[in-house]
């Protein structure tokens, strides 16, 4: 959100030096826009909002040195407080879904023209979300299909015994026979038949399986404290 | 007119095309040779009337999406569902 004074702080990550430059411009005629920091790669973008804490900050999706999605997802995760603008050198529906997954606020592609970056950013700092209406559709069928897959996930979840639940939540974390046995005071044969168990009513048919299982539906948390 | 939006999925009717551009998006229906045009929100909605969604599922995305309210959603639902069927373009499946 905008500081005190109702300045919003912007940070722009963009490799072209003279894209940068244009929407320094366009942003900086705004009397509540302050840009703050420019970056040229993903290291440096995730560096500069963890340095600067930015309201805002735009983050182009071709990075060099750490992509603009993984550099979304580590802002996100290190700046709470600060919302991200993706943008995309074209309407790209995989690049979309991967920006609003790592926690973007907004996605513009690069065709709208600058001055939309005025009130682009001011709406995401006001808490809305932004997406081209073109590919509005596209998102929420997305949306409707994570949700149906961690319904059935947790379905499956249901069918585990409080112990294999631990297992399971060991498994994700990359712990072998011996881990878990050791963390939850059993044998390691104890541990083994757990496993086994686990894996045959997820129907899956390895660890990693498993694990993927866990990270891909966001169900570690679901894990622990639940059922018999 | 009311419109059930627990448990059915509506289903756009058959035959009913959808152009959208830049600017503007387009129903048409050609059997009554109806157009409508819908907003973003609409269109959305519209696209996922697909037989097979529920409504408390398109509520439920676009509060994931917007962080907007749910009896806020629920009731734009609502009313875009009912115009639609309203307009005579949309079907209801089990």
């Amino acid at each position: 959100m905008a500081d005190d004074r109702g300045r919003v702080r912007i940070l722009i990550a963009d490799e072209q030096s003279l894209f940068r430059e244009a929407v320094r411009i366009i942003l900086s005629s705004e009397d509540e826009l302050d840009v703050i920091g420019e970056a040229r790669d993903g290291l440096q973008a995730v560096a500069d909002a963890e340095r600067l804490a930015p309201d805002v900050a735009l983050l182009d999706a071709d990075l060099p040195n750490c992509d603009g999605i993984r550099a979304t997802r580590l802002i996100v995760e290190r700046v709470p407080s600060c919302r991200v603008i993706v943008l995309s050198s074209r309407e790209d529906e995989r690049v979309l879904i991967a920006a609003m997954e790592a926690g973007a606020s907004g996605y513009l592609p690069k065709q709208v023209p600058l001055v939309d970056l005025i009130g682009a950013t001011r709406a995401v700092d006001r808490g809305e979300a932004l997406v081209p209406p073109r590919m509005l559709a596209t998102l929420l069928h997305r949306l409707i299909q994570r949700r149906r897959e961690r319904d059935e996930a947790l379905k499956l979840l249901a069918g585990l015994t409080r112990r294999e639940r631990e297992v399971l939540a060991l498994l994700a974390k990359g712990e072998d026979n011996d881990g878990i046995a050791q963390e939850l005071v059993i044998s390691p044969e104890t541990a083994r038949t757990h496993v086994q168990n686990v894996l045959g009513k997820l129907g899956v048919h390895t660890r990693l399986e498993a694990a993927a299982f866990v990270t891909q539906n966001g169900i570690l948390e679901d894990l622990v404290g639940v059922g018999p | 007119m009311t419109v059930r939006v627990q448990q059915d999925r509506p289903l756009r009717k058959p035959g009913v095309w959808l152009r959208q551009s830049d600017n503007e998006n387009i129903v048409f229906d050609p059997e009554t040779e109806t157009v409508h045009l819908l907003n973003a929100t609409a269109m959305a909605i519209w696209v996922l009337c697909d037989g097979e969604t529920t409504p408390d599922e398109m509520i439920d995305a676009i509060c994931d999406l917007s962080g907007l309210p749910h009896d806020v959603v629920a009731e734009d639902v609502r009313r875009i569902l009912l115009r639609f069927v309203e307009a005579d373009i949309l079907s209801w499946g089990g």
